[in-house]
């Protein structure tokens, strides 16, 4: 198998990561670690045949990057792991789950199969969206489908300062990418649009499609995620004081991968108060839920879920974050609608709430 | 078999054996024997044997199956089976080592202790806690914080050592120059016999002088007399302070001399560390933002105890350095929490300073008399410069510990070879000062070659008789510590 055995190498087998991966805490087996898995792909690369239980170890890894944050020696596991995906599937080896998720995707465009428009959300007529704009929001398979009020509270504050959409978005990649699959089709889709309307900033509400877009598409134009942009214009909302504690989650690809953690809290402490979740910014929990855990392996993710939620406080009135993924299986490990969107926050707090729902 | 991890699989000697083509249906028989213990907490999968072939050493060995028990009783039942089935078993806490103790050098069953992680008891008035061998040190720490104590002992991996490991190998840290080594602190120990027999080594009682001290026996017996299950630590009040004083010098062996005139002024620091130049330019590189401008040989004295006693410890070290170093100055607070978290990951970040390098653990713990520390530092430059192989040096050097880390590019036969040649050496050296190959990392099979050299053949025999006598069939842990 072709792997980096370079980076491979790099790794001295000191353990520290084990004090903060969050799958091996819920499993207990060296393979659900980071340090394991990289045992593994130096195992592959000499003799060692990627069966079942190969799979299940780099698969069930979040790249949440919690061990890259606190590798001694400076090594990016979940980067290894993606390759090692990539390198697998090229081979032909794969779980059902991917076959499944890469087909559905494939062939609906989005990570659900749905065949509904995907801007069904959008209430107004489409033509008043403009045609040329200098910022597009890229609503994302998450919002677009399954959080469409939020898609639709996004759009109306990004429509403020005159963004539009993409006419025929797809999916962003990042699932595809995540487990190993090619997805330069929907990237070149997306960027031919992006060219078509003439917008310099993509600005887009989940953490997944924003580190695809940032770091996997061309160069070609500035990415902004929600919270960026809103902590930018904090000042051009017109937002009241709500009587509210609310915490916040970071998004593993938000915080860690693209280092936007101060934005967030900034949009929120001009709203609310912020009381901090035990373990925040660099040092927050995973979710779970994302590197196609949560489509792989449901159990798992929810487990880590349930455990991140108990770095809430009970004394909060909401839990925000500014992921889909993340306010899903957070959601759906217990908190329910307790967890929200930065956005439904923002609305929550406009003086002029029109255009907003 | 001693394997290089990386041609485990490869190796005919491994997977082509004896061991792994017999009769299918026995692996099979012994694997389901497990899962009858433990359910599905037993694996034979080629992947999860890979993942505990080592630890953080060279040393590897493929083990046939992987148990994580739960309770004294599973680890009771396991033993049981080896010990009819004559089936080697090799215990391991997080898999930290650096001397391949926790690998399955025979093959036979890994047992990942790292599950039986409950504290079980915190005795406050008694001033000791009971734990299982999978509690991590520092969540140990966390837990005993608030109630103003602290289990001393700290190597640099405390944030993910289980007190089991930290037990067998008798480890120690950066605090064993006032607070002394785990063995210290150990009152009492479960210990599961080869035959499965339960046994306890002691009483909560913080002295005894009743019978030959077993406790004592089995801390850093590295898993070859026993099988820890459960603990009696005694634990320390937490200091109310801690300064530290930074001493930067020309050359190491001048910091060398700092240190022994520090210590014949009666003054015991709470630590006294070590980094030399290629050692702090990598501590910076752990921590970029870290508040240290200077260059050379830095010692790090750290004083702990009530507001003025830290004061005055700190003004006299500082007094005593100043006429050898280039700059000495004193910390605390924030800045020196912050330095002492780079100076516990540096060992393991060398690559931060060449990307194409990597530590490799040999020859990296040997000890000496304080007094010979300077005549180690020159030594270990010596074999360096002369076999042309980078050596970073750091440690404790307060009770003559020192790390020296080797780092090659790991592709590199040539390389390779002078990282053997050179951990040799080192060895050699130590003991030639009067030292030992091992002050708190333990000998499991790096450093089993040096061992009978150490003690002397005759003490050597006496522990071949007590694992004779412990141990008849040979099934724990077999291959480490020369026997």
């Amino acid at each position: 198998m072709r792997l980096d055995l370079k980076s491979i190498n790099q790794c001295v087998r000191c353990g520290s990561c084990r004090t903060f991966c969050p799958v091996l805490e819920e499993s207990g087996w060296e393979s659900a670690n980071a340090r394991g898995r990289i045992m593994i792909l130096k195992g592959l690369t000499c003799g060692l045949s990627p069966d079942s239980k190969v799979l299940e170890s780099l698969n069930t890894c979040t790249t949440c990057g919690i061990c890259t944050e606190n590798c001694p020696a400076g090594i990016n596991p979940p980067q290894m792991i993606e390759s090692a995906r990539r390198e697998l599937v090229s081979m032909g080896v794969m779980t059902r789950q991917q076959e499944d998720l890469s087909r559905i995707i494939y062939a609906s465009g989005n990570t659900f199969g749905e065949t509904r428009d995907r801007l069904s959300w959008f209430s107004s007529d489409r033509s008043t969206t403009p045609k040329s704009a200098d910022y597009v929001y890229f609503v994302g398979c998450m919002n677009s489908y399954r959080y469409p009020e939020t898609a639709a509270r996004t759009y109306s504050l990004l429509h403020r300062f005159k963004a539009t959409l993409l006419p025929r978005e797809v999916c962003c990649g990042s699932p595809l990418m995540r487990i190993g699959y090619n997805a330069s089709r929907f990237v070149d889709e997306n960027c031919r649009q992006i060219s078509e309307i003439g917008a310099s900033t993509v600005i887009t509400g989940c953490a997944g499609c924003y580190t695809t877009l940032k770091n996997s598409y061309p160069k070609d134009f500035r990415v902004l995620s929600v919270p960026e942009f809103l902590a930018e214009h904090i000042s051009e909302l017109d937002l009241k004081k709500l009587d509210l504690t609310v915490t916040y989650h970071d998004p593993c690809h938000l915080g860690r991968h693209n280092r936007i953690f101060e934005q967030p809290r900034q949009v929120i402490e001009a709203i609310c108060s912020l009381m901090e979740m035990k373990t925040n910014r660099e040092a927050a929990r995973c979710c779970g839920g994302g590197g196609g855990v949560r489509a792989g392996y449901r159990d798992l993710s929810l487990q880590m879920a349930r455990r991140r939620l108990e770095d809430a406080s009970d004394e909060v009135d909401y839990i925000v974050t500014s992921c889909p993924l993340c306010i899903r299986n957070l959601s759906d490990a217990g908190a329910g609608e307790r967890v929200i969107d930065l956005v439904d926050l923002v609305t929550m707090a406009l003086n002029d709430p029109k255009n907003a729902d | 078999m001693q394997l290089p991890a990386n041609e485990i699989f490869d190796n005919p000697d491994c997977i082509k054996c004896a061991r792994c083509v017999e009769p299918r249906i026995i692996m099979n028989d012994i694997l389901q024997e497990l899962k009858s213990i433990v359910g599905e907490r037993a694996s034979a999968s080629p992947s999860e044997r890979c993942c505990y072939a080592s630890d953080a050493s060279q040393i590897a060995g493929l083990p046939d199956f992987v148990v994580r028990p739960m309770n004294t009783k599973e680890v009771s039942l396991i033993l049981r089976l080896c010990h009819d089935q004559i089936i080697p078993i090799t215990a391991r806490g997080a898999g930290t080592g650096l001397a391949g103790g926790c690998s399955p050098v025979k093959g036979g069953i890994v047992l990942d202790m790292s599950g039986m992680n409950r504290i079980l008891e915190i005795d406050i008035e008694n001033q000791l806690v009971i734990v299982e061998p999978g509690v991590v040190a520092e969540k140990l720490n966390s837990a005993l914080k608030p109630h103003g104590l602290f289990f001393p002992p700290d190597p640099g991996s405390m944030a993910m050592c289980t007190i089991g490991g930290m037990i067998s190998y008798n480890s120690s840290g950066m605090r064993s120059v006032k607070y002394g080594t785990v063995r210290n602190y150990v009152l009492d120990l479960e210990v599961v016999l080869a035959d499965g027999q339960v046994i306890h080594t002691g009483r909560k009682v913080l002295k005894s002088s009743a019978g030959y001290d077993l406790t004592r026996l089995f801390v850093g017996s590295e898993g070859t007399l026993g099988i820890i299950t459960r603990a009696g630590l005694k634990i320390a009040p937490l200091p109310k302070t801690r300064k530290l004083v930074l001493a930067f010098f020309d050359e190491a062996e001048t910091a060398g001399q700092a240190v022994i005139r520090v210590f014949s002024r009666g003054i015991t620091p709470s630590a006294c560390e070590i980094l030399d130049k290629t050692t702090l330019q990598v501590l910076k590189l752990c921590d970029p933002m870290l508040a240290i401008a200077e260059e050379g040989d830095l010692i790090l004295f750290e004083v702990d105890g009530t507001e003025g006693s830290t004061n005055e410890a700190a003004i006299q070290i500082f007094e005593t350095c100043q006429p050898l170093a280039r700059s000495v100055r004193i910390v605390t607070g924030q800045q020196m929490q912050d330095i002492w978290a780079a100076r516990r990951l540096v060992g393991a970040a060398i690559s931060r300073l060449d990307p194409k390098k990597t530590r490799i653990y040999m020859g990296e713990d040997v000890g000496v008399p304080i007094k010979k520390i300077p005549a180690l530092i020159k030594k270990v430059q010596q074999i360096a410069a002369k076999i042309d192989i980078p050596a970073m040096k750091y440690g404790h050097i307060g009770d003559g510990n020192l790390h020296v880390a080797l780092f090659i590019d790991v592709m590199d036969d040539e390389q390779w070879n002078k990282l053997f040649l050179a951990a040799d050496k080192i060895h050699r050296a130590a003991l030639e000062l009067g030292g030992t190959v091992s002050s708190e990392h333990g000998i499991g099979l790096a450093r089993a070659e040096y061992l009978p050299e150490q003690m002397g053949l005759e003490a050597f025999s006496v522990m071949q008789s007590i694992k004779n006598a412990l141990d008849p069939q040979g099934i724990l842990n077999p291959g480490k510590m020369g026997l």
